[in-house]
């Protein structure tokens, strides 16, 4: 009998590949054209305080790429722990930062080396702290029970072990802790052309 | 994703549609469509504290 994970694994490299491509792409030419919407103009749509906009680095704001607003329902207070998984250039982090105020503590964490540069770099520049990991979201590098709540915006549907993802989620929270995550679901199974295919997947 | 959610141990699990959410090229929100794709937020607690 085969391994239906080990079989998966060379399309999972190539997904993988794609999408740090393309969301390096959104960073680094935000005035392009994707399949989402991206940047303010996405931002303002699902509802961010343009206060929350305007204390950001423009270069944040421009690279945004999420599907929604985690902010709406994740009641941060001063002093708690937050991870943000798949930090991107960093505008949910810094966000997330002005909320738990110089008492708390926020984590990004995102498969690429580079946005992690790039969002901690962001967050300095807003005033704010976070530090970013770099490493996979099916193997979050945070210990176990260390956070107070996980946002995520757009980023584990990328995932082909979504599972995995959800119970790494559930180890590093505290007992009593949160998630308040947007992301995108399908009603039906994809088609195996939309699943074999990078740009489809990554969008 | 929801059912993911509460098999792995969370509690209280809440979805709601992002209102705002679609996909700009119309060749990719027509796929979208098709195959029910939405954007939600969702929220839930670990048990304990």
């Amino acid at each position: 009998m085969t391994d239906p994970a080990a079989d998966q694994a060379p399309l999972e490299a190539v997904l993988k590949d794609e999408i740090l491509r393309m969301y390096q792409e959104v960073a680094d030419h935000p005035e392009g054209e994707f399949h989402f919407y991206h940047g303010r103009e996405a931002a303002e749509q699902f509802g961010y305080r343009p206060e929350w906009l305007d204390a950001a680095p423009a270069g944040a704001v421009r690279s945004f790429a999420g599907v929604g607003n985690p902010h709406e329902r994740s009641q941060l207070r001063p002093g708690e722990t937050v991870l943000d998984l798949g930090s991107g250039a960093g505008l949910d982090a810094i966000i997330a930062a002005a909320q738990v105020g110089p008492t708390g503590r926020v984590i990004g964490v995102d498969l690429n080396p580079s946005m992690c540069q790039k969002a901690e770099a962001h967050a300095a520049a807003a005033g704010g702290r976070m530090e970013c990991h770099q490493g996979a979201m099916e193997r979050i590098p945070v210990p176990d029970a260390s956070v107070d709540c996980v946002i995520s915006n757009g980023v584990i549907n990328l995932s082909f072990r979504k599972r995995k993802v959800i119970e790494e989620l559930f180890r590093v929270l505290k007992p009593g802790g949160r998630i308040s995550i947007t992301d995108i679901v399908s009603a039906k199974q994809l088609s195996q052309s939309i699943v074999n295919d990078p740009k489809l997947w990554a969008s | 994703m929801f059912r993911l959610l509460e098999e792995s141990g969370f509690t209280k699990v809440r979805s709601a549609v992002v209102p705002g959410f679609r996909f700009r090229k119309e060749s990719t929100r027509n796929s979208a469509e098709a195959y029910g794709v939405k954007a939600v937020l969702m929220t839930g607690i670990k048990p304990g504290g």
